[in-house]
């Protein structure tokens, strides 16, 4: 997990990750911003959404359960959903467990 | 003899595969007869074909105009337009219409579209035998398994709709109107769709019958002369099917620089505005008769409909695949795990992009393997005489 997490981190990293996922043509379009949606910005298909959740794990650990985030949402979340909505996501998730792992520290 | 009433939505990819099953019941004695939306639905049908109509026609314009307004949904929100204002309406309009169909034809067995459930609801409410028709396979392979909530919902509104037709509650929640009981036809293989346990489609019995688009009308004008001949200059033939070849702009024109100067001839399905400037080596063509066409091409580039996807493989041919939307990313991702594909995205796709996986599915060995091996598959999977058979196993004893 990267040492810090903080929202800009994370979406600096998030960038990274849907460049892998959605390939180099992502930034046609501008950079990726708290706005941009997964749904009518990014046109992101379930395919993509399962390799993001693969990443996600691999960067951030079980801690930040991207699965289980997305299967609480209604449709209307979905078409709704920000790049800004799992940027807060990660980053409390993430945080809350490595000040929890700090502490055991 | 028995009869069959074919319940179907009005669109090409849901049409077609019935066409192959209805003349081979037809040609062992039987009666068929097709419901559904009138003028759209009717165009699809072999001449002298019986059709009867099961919406008004103010129904029918609205769901042609539907299909307009939906041009720029794609995704969730494309999910939710498609569910919303085209199927859900269609499937309560059709209700009644299905219903005085079934006492004008005498059905003895429905076959019943996957989004055409206002069938299913009239098989329910009488007690008549009824078949699912499941002209894509991304219905089969339950893709919101990780979408309960979602699921869920859809559930419940198919639920409201047989309830307010008046289903009993019990009838009504058990199972998925989806996916009839006794028989599902499904026009692909296990192959692609891999297996079914775990879904709600492996909890009722699933007819593998491989493609069925046998028979089903086609324009006959084409160039056939601008075809290469050439072994070394393969014909490519480039699809986004009937409903999508106008979202294509920045495809097409995508498309026509990618086959600019390549040693390829290309067959772009695509309005003459869209490809404003074509090379030399691309003939644009609105219509295509793609069955004939099939066997001339070494390879097709596709929006993965499953009809598409299907019949190329049926000629033993790769594919690449630009998914847009509905179910087509499903069917994407099942023909490029069976090894058949190469995928681009359609949404950002450029020209070199393109060009790469052109050149790649005309010529590496693995993806005709794969396409050749579902094509043997495709072969022994009983086609519409393996579909007849379910079908006639459904007829009540008398």
């Amino acid at each position: 997990m990267p040492e810090t997490v903080t929202p800009e981190s994370v979406l600096a990293e998030l960038e990274t990750i849907l460049t892998e996922v959605i390939g180099d043509d992502l930034l046609l379009d501008g950079p990726l911003t708290m706005e941009t949606s997964f749904d009518q910005d990014l046109q992101l298909e379930s395919i993509e959404f399962v390799a993001l959740s693969e990443k996600l794990l691999e960067t951030y650990g079980e801690q930040v359960d991207f699965v289980g985030w997305l299967a609480e949402m209604e449709l209307d979340d979905i078409i709704a959903l920000t790049v800004g909505q799992l940027v807060d996501f990660v980053a409390s998730n993430a945080s809350s467990a490595s000040s929890t792992s700090g502490r055991e520290a | 003899m028995s009869r069959f009433l074919f319940v179907v939505p009005p669109f090409t990819g849901h049409v077609n595969p019935t066409i192959g099953v209805a003349l081979e019941l037809r040609a062992r004695g039987h009666d068929v007869a097709w419901a559904g939306v009138p003028g759209a639905t009717e165009a699809l049908l072999p001449e002298g074909s019986t059709f009867l109509s099961a919406v008004p026609d103010e129904v029918a314009a609205y769901v042609a105009e539907a299909g307009e307004r939906r041009d720029d949904a794609r995704g969730a929100a494309g999910f939710k337009f498609l569910q919303e204002e085209v199927l859900l309406p269609l499937a309560e309009h059709m209700v009644d219409g299905v219903d005085a169909a079934i006492d004008a034809f005498g059905a003895d067995v429905l076959i019943v579209d996957q989004q055409a459930l206002g069938g299913a609801v009239v098989a329910r409410r009488r007690g008549i035998p009824w078949a699912t028709s499941a002209t894509t396979s991304a219905e089969l392979v339950d893709p919101l398994a990780a979408l309960p909530k979602v699921a869920e919902d859809m559930h419940r509104r198919r639920v409201d709709l047989q309830r307010a037709h008046g289903v009993p509650a019990e009838v009504a929640e058990a199972g998925d109107l989806r996916l009839s009981p006794q028989v599902v036809l499904a026009y692909t293989v296990e192959e692609l769709t891999g297996s079914l346990a775990g879904t709600p489609a492996g909890e009722v019995p699933v007819r593998f019958v491989g493609p069925c688009a046998v028979g089903r009308p086609e324009p006959t004008d084409f160039p056939w002369e601008r075809l290469s001949e050439d072994p070394a200059v393969p014909n490519v033939l480039v699809s986004l099917g009937t409903l999508n070849a106008e979202v294509g702009e920045r495809f097409w024109l995508a498309a026509a620089e990618a086959f600019a100067d390549q040693p390829w001839v290309g067959v772009f399905v695509a309005p003459d505005h869209l490809v404003p400037d074509p090379p030399p080596n691309v003939i644009v063509a609105r219509r295509v008769p793609q069955l004939e066409l099939l066997p001339r091409v070494r390879a097709v580039v596709s929006h993965a409909g499953h009809n598409t996807v299907c019949e190329t493989l049926a000629a033993g041919r790769p594919l690449v695949v630009a998914p847009i939307r509905d179910d087509q990313p499903v069917v994407a991702d099942q023909v490029v795990r069976a090894g058949a594909a190469v995928r681009v995205k359609f949404a950002r796709v450029r020209a070199d992009a393109l060009r790469t996986a052109v050149d790649q599915a005309l010529t590496d060995p693995g993806l005709l393997a794969a396409a050749e091996r579902i094509q043997a598959s495709f072969a022994a999977a009983g086609g519409p005489a393996g579909a007849a058979d379910a079908l006639e196993a459904l007829v009540p004893v008398t």
